[in-house]
């Protein structure tokens, strides 16, 4: 059951946007868009874009913001495929561990020394990759340390279907999932009101702490899933996995709707801003546009966006 | 001391905010060379009319004649580069910068090519402070010296600007007496070049020792200028209050029950001072006392906001630690700021959302939130409370300051506390929305909750409350029953006069 | 009492501390880490960090005014290719000038941004950032270009009396900067709009030229560093400059900077520079990864922020 309590209509808009979108992809692309086959691969393509998203969704709806969401992907893919000496579970679960103490330092920094979040993240950013570089050696890692090569359990997840849908799309299914549900219970409703004006939230008694420190551990933990994913697609480990995750993933949660002065912004938004992307990026290659480009298309929109953003509210 | 001509002259100046009225028909004069004195009760105008002059505000309508030319549109840099210069209470210079920077920013005096002066610059700021029998560091960063001495620093400022009407707004609530004569003798100095000086305080003392002329503001209107040998105490304070309306007071019930709440010689350094008091069942304590008597600030030991030094809090008859304001809704004490804005509201969020904000923990199952159960309740509390528009999905900011206090009020009646903190419950709603919110709270008091109602409008304590204490300088320094308290006694008491 | 030697302690630690740090770091590395006072070790220093240092000029103004620019080190990027790119035709100094130009201008439309919109300067600077990127990788269709001008490599090669003349334009540049921050009323206001931006205006300093000046300044420093980043390199590249914004922005809060504004020396942002640098190479030479080196100036910058912010708090105690 979804919050009934504030409605928007958004959703709407961006609906809209896409849809357009798309249209114009078909025509472009003499109709070879709509067909399942390119439309599923669009969302094979974008599921780790997806699950990384919802993480910055959240941070940036708590008024924060996480320049750290590719480097914890980058982290992550590097320590699972270095465990892989542990058997495929433990390694998974020690890299949440590690991904989780990450979101708990931050969010700690980010609460009770109340560091702005930019400052934080930026930081931490580089701690993070300085520490993937360190146990990996500087360079993509393709086995783990005792020379384990990577379980096939995960190399297959690009090519297993579940009723007809691709694992990885299920995948990024149940991450969306997961973050909704989470923003029923009352930790998560409560960011919408500590990013809306932490002060009424902290007069009106609510658990501020909890809240925040709460968002980047689900953060991290989702930078973490990833992570996984990035090593059953490519193969590899790599501490440059996410380089262009963070902006990639401000971009989406923003054109989706969310507002950096927090406490706006609804899952359904993130999710639709990264499909636009997606499509987006198809039809710059459709239109031969250079992929080398993007980052500068990329930067743009996120400006545009944050721009209509504020001028809306 | 006063010359024939006017340096400024206000007529029939009228302002009003989002409908409300604020100054009706103020009309005065102001010669060069006197000190004149706005005094009234809070909310009565004054500060409007002092951000009118100094250009912040733009009248709705009347004139204004400045050096005899008539202006339309003032700006607060035209103020100042033109003469009228406002010292506010929140000092508005730069905090890193030394204290001769500041005395200098944007008027610096320059080399020949176009270098700032640092030598002429300490010099102004020295041959300011001599003038002004001032012995302040020029040297030192603005934000070290204590709030005192920064305001001698803006006071040098607007000088070296070449002032010709100077604004004091409340200036020695951080003085020490030294600090006052001191200012004193400034004044007279400055009163000698033909300077005119509009002061705004309420300490009486001063205002008959420094003072040539008073003007009374009640309600936003002007009730009387005179010269200060016109006034005695009494009559002022009888001019700042006094109204014609017949004060409808509320019900009281028969009984009031047990002891809610009790504070002992609660204190916090340099804040509040042993206030000792009793708040019962049905009961509604109001509390009365000017801006800066730290009615806030106990409010904000009592939501647990604040740390307490010395002193104890009873709840319910037994001594609690309240460290946190989520202790303080556990606990069934619930409170409405003063800063709706700040404090009182999620503005992106729409109204029925903030009214559950109290009851989403309480109403879970488990982790998840009950939204069904939640609405309902939202929905009921919307309907009781009347806020318009009849939109409980709309975003709150959109709502009227009535309203969204509405709403706010809302979001403690779902938490059913047992003691309610209310900072300024009315200000800014309009008289409809005004009723509405006594007529709410007259329902909490008959069901038994007890109410500590912190009020600036004299009537509201007045025909709101069973028993009225008054605050000044952070304690407690009169107690009245509903039956004996007057306008003038609590206003005489928030002055402290009577002896301190 | 007590409190008032811990306000003079945290006060005086953070203006002069970085300059404390680096004596004692310098110390540290004379005596106990081999070839450190060697001529060659000290000369790649200074070289490497007079190109940081031109960003932490820029970034040390933007900062004092309460901002920030995370797009430092794309635009090193994109000064590489766009100079690489014009010398071919052109020669040098029409190259040189041509990526000044350039990056000055972008410099100049996030001061825009951030001075006429709500958009607050990290995610203006952050979009930029992705331009800057996308551009120099466009522009150099994502491969390195080697540069062949011998007067161009020279700015990053050519020495006086064994100094780099690159470390030396810094100096120079510093000691201008330095100037102006404490002579000029631009240089002033600049701290006045970051201390209270309020309180600048209501002296009737105009906000929006200040910002637009610090961050098309910040730009164009940012752009003659990329220039002697290039030169040195002997080639362009549009991944290069990789998180040279972070050691920017880690210098300038090291030597007291505060990111709230209106806090900050160029005194300080120097020897915060430095002090990195010798940082580095003492990790080198002692043979520790330097793959070490980001978190540690990612601890750097978190210790320092929250000293500031200590400060701050102790500060706004008199409000």
């Amino acid at each position: 059951m979804k919050n009934v309590l504030t409605q928007s209509k958004d959703t709407l808009q961006l609906v809209t946007v896409l849809i357009i979108l798309c249209i114009f992809a078909a025509f472009l692309s003499k109709g070879v868009f709509i067909q399942p086959v390119n439309l599923t691969n669009i969302l094979v393509q974008n599921s780790i874009l997806m699950i990384v998203a919802l993480g910055q969704f959240l941070i940036i709806l708590s008024k924060g913001i996480d320049l750290n969401a590719g480097n914890i992907v980058g982290f992550t893919s590097v320590a699972i495929v270095l465990t892989q000496g542990y058997g495929t579970g433990l390694s998974v679960g020690v890299t949440l561990i590690a991904a989780l103490v990450i979101g708990a330092i931050t969010g700690c920094l980010v609460h009770f020394v109340k560091l702005p979040a930019f400052v934080v993240t930026l930081a931490m950013s580089q701690i993070v990759y300085s520490i993937t570089k360190v146990i990996g050696g500087g360079a993509a890692v393709y086995t783990g340390t005792d020379g384990t090569p990577i379980s096939p359990v995960i190399l297959e997840i690009y090519s297993v279907r579940m009723l007809e849908i691709p694992l990885p799309v299920l995948m990024s299914a149940i991450a969306v999932a997961v973050v909704a549900l989470y923003l029923k219970t009352t930790t998560g409703h409560f960011v919408y009101a500590v990013g809306g004006n932490e002060r009424t939230a902290a007069i009106s008694g609510l658990p501020i702490a909890r809240v925040k420190i709460s968002v980047y551990l689900l953060s991290a933990a989702l930078g973490c899933m990833a992570g996984l994913m990035f090593v059953a697609r490519v193969g590899l480990g790599d501490p440059q996995a996410g380089d262009n995750l963070t902006l990639d993933s401000i971009a989406a949660v923003t054109v989706g709707g969310a507002s950096l002065s927090g406490g706006v912004g609804k899952i359904s938004g993130a999710v639709i801003g990264v499909l636009i992307l997606g499509v987006l990026n198809n039809i710059l290659n459709l239109l031969n546009v250079p992929p080398t480009i993007q980052p500068a298309i990329k930067g743009a929109i996120i400006l545009l966006a944050v721009y209509l953003n504020s001028v809306k509210g | 001391m006063t010359e024939k001509e006017p340096i400024l002259k206000l007529e029939k100046i009228c302002k009003g905010f989002s409908g409300v009225p604020v100054l009706q028909d103020v009309s005065i004069d102001v010669y060069p060379g006197e000190v004149h004195c706005l005094m009234g009760e809070n909310g009565a105008g004054k500060s409007t009319l002092i951000k009118i002059i100094s250009g912040s505000y733009t009248a709705d309508s009347g004139s204004i004649l400045y050096l005899n030319t008539v202006y339309k549109k003032y700006s607060p840099r035209w103020a100042h580069e033109n003469g009228i210069n406002t010292i506010y209470q929140e000092i508005d210079l730069v905090p890193h910068l030394t204290v001769a920077q500041n005395i200098s920013l944007r008027n610096e005096p320059m080399t020949r090519t176009k270098n700032i002066d640092d030598k002429k610059i300490k010099e102004r700021a020295l041959n300011i402070f001599k003038d002004m029998g001032v012995s302040i560091d020029v040297n030192a960063e603005l934000q070290s010296l204590k709030v005192a001495n920064q305001q001698l620093v803006a006071i040098a400022k607007a000088l070296s600007l070449n002032s010709r009407v100077l604004i004091l707004d409340e200036p020695t609530s951080v003085f020490t007496n030294t600090e006052v004569e001191l200012l004193f003798g400034l004044i007279r100095k400055l009163k000698a070049q033909g300077i005119a000086i509009i002061y705004i305080s309420h300490h009486l003392e001063e205002i008959f020792e420094i003072g040539d002329r008073i003007t009374v503001l009640k309600d936003g209107c002007l009730v009387r200028t005179g010269l200060v040998s016109e006034f005695d105490k009494a009559s002022l304070v009888k001019s700042m209050v006094g109204r014609d309306v017949r004060i409808e007071k509320k019900e009281r019930l028969t009984s009031t029950g047990e002891e809610v709440l009790s504070l002992k010689n609660l204190t916090r350094e340099g804040v509040i001072k042993g206030v000792s008091l009793k708040v019962h069942r049905g009961e509604i304590l109001g509390i009365g006392g000017l801006v800066g008597a730290g009615r806030t600030e106990l409010i904000r030991l009592i939501i647990g906001a604040d740390p307490v030094d010395k002193g104890e809090i009873c709840y319910k008859g037994s001594a609690v630690k309240i460290n946190s304001p989520k202790k303080a809704l556990k606990m069934g004490i619930g409170l409405v700021p003063e800063d709706r804005k700040g404090e009182g509201i999620v503005a992106a969020r729409s109204v029925l959302e903030n009214m559950s904000y109290s009851r989403i923990e309480k109403t879970a199952r488990g982790s998840i939130v009950k939204w069904q159960s939640l609405k309902k309740r939202g929905l009921d509390l919307f309907a009781e409370l009347n806020v318009q528009p009849k939109n409980p999905y709309k975003s709150i900011q959109y709502l009227s300051g009535g309203n969204q206090q509405k709403a706010v009020l809302g979001k403690l009646l779902n938490a059913d506390c047992e003691l309610l903190l209310l900072d300024e419950p009315t200000r800014g709603v309009d008289v409809g929305a005004r009723e509405e919110i006594y007529k709410v709270i007259t329902k909490l008091k008959e069901k038994g909750t007890a109410i500590l109602m912190v009020s600036s409008d004299l009537i509201e304590l007045l025909s709101q409350s069973d028993r009225i204490a008054v605050m000044a300088n952070g304690s407690i320094v009169k107690e009245f029953d509903r039956d004996e308290a007057t306008e003038e006694k609590i206003l005489e008491a928030a002055l402290n006069l009577g002896g301190e | 009492m007590e409190k008032v030697f811990f306000d003079k302690a945290f006060g005086v630690l953070n203006k002069y501390s970085a300059i404390i740090a680096l004596a004692i770091v310098v110390l540290y590395g004379a005596l106990f880490v081999p070839n450190f006072l060697r001529e060659a070790n000290m000369t790649a220093i200074l070289y490497q960090y007079s190109i940081i240092g031109f960003l932490a000029l820029g970034q040390l103004l933007v900062i004092l005014t309460g901002g920030i620019d995370l797009s430092q080190g794309s635009f090193v990027a994109l000064t590489s290719v766009v100079a690489a790119t014009i010398m071919v035709h052109a020669g040098a100094i029409p190259a040189a000038l041509g990526a000044l130009i350039l990056c000055g201008g972008l410099g100049l439309v996030s001061g825009i941004i951030v001075a006429k919109t709500k958009i607050p300067a990290f995610v203006a600077t952050l979009g930029m950032l992705g331009i800057g990127r996308g551009l120099a990788k466009f522009i150099a269709n994502a491969k390195p270009i080697p540069i062949q001008n011998d007067l161009f490599k020279s700015l990053g090669r050519a020495e006086l009396f064994g100094i780099p003349v690159c470390f030396l334009l810094w100096i120079l540049v510093c000691i201008l900067l330095f100037w102006f921050l404490k002579k000029r009323r631009l240089g002033r206001y600049i701290y006045a709009v970051g201390s209270s931006e309020e309180s600048a205006r209501l002296a009737g300093i105009n906000i929006a030229r200040t910002k637009m000046f610090v961050y098309m300044m910040a730009s164009l420093f940012t752009a003659f560093g990329g220039l002697i980043w290039a030169a040195r390199l002997g080639s362009a590249s549009p991944i290069g400059g990789m998180n040279y914004e972070m050691e920017s922005i880690a210098a300038v809060v090291v030597g007291g900077g505060s990111l709230n504004g209106g806090v900050g020396s160029v005194l300080g942002t120097a020897a915060g520079v430095l002090l990195f640098g010798v940082i580095n190479s003492i990790l080198n030479l002692s043979g520790i990864s330097p793959f070490w080196q980001g978190a540690i100036k990612g601890i750097i910058i978190l210790l320092a922020v929250a000293i500031s912010q200590l400060q701050r708090r102790r500060n706004s105690k008199y409000k």
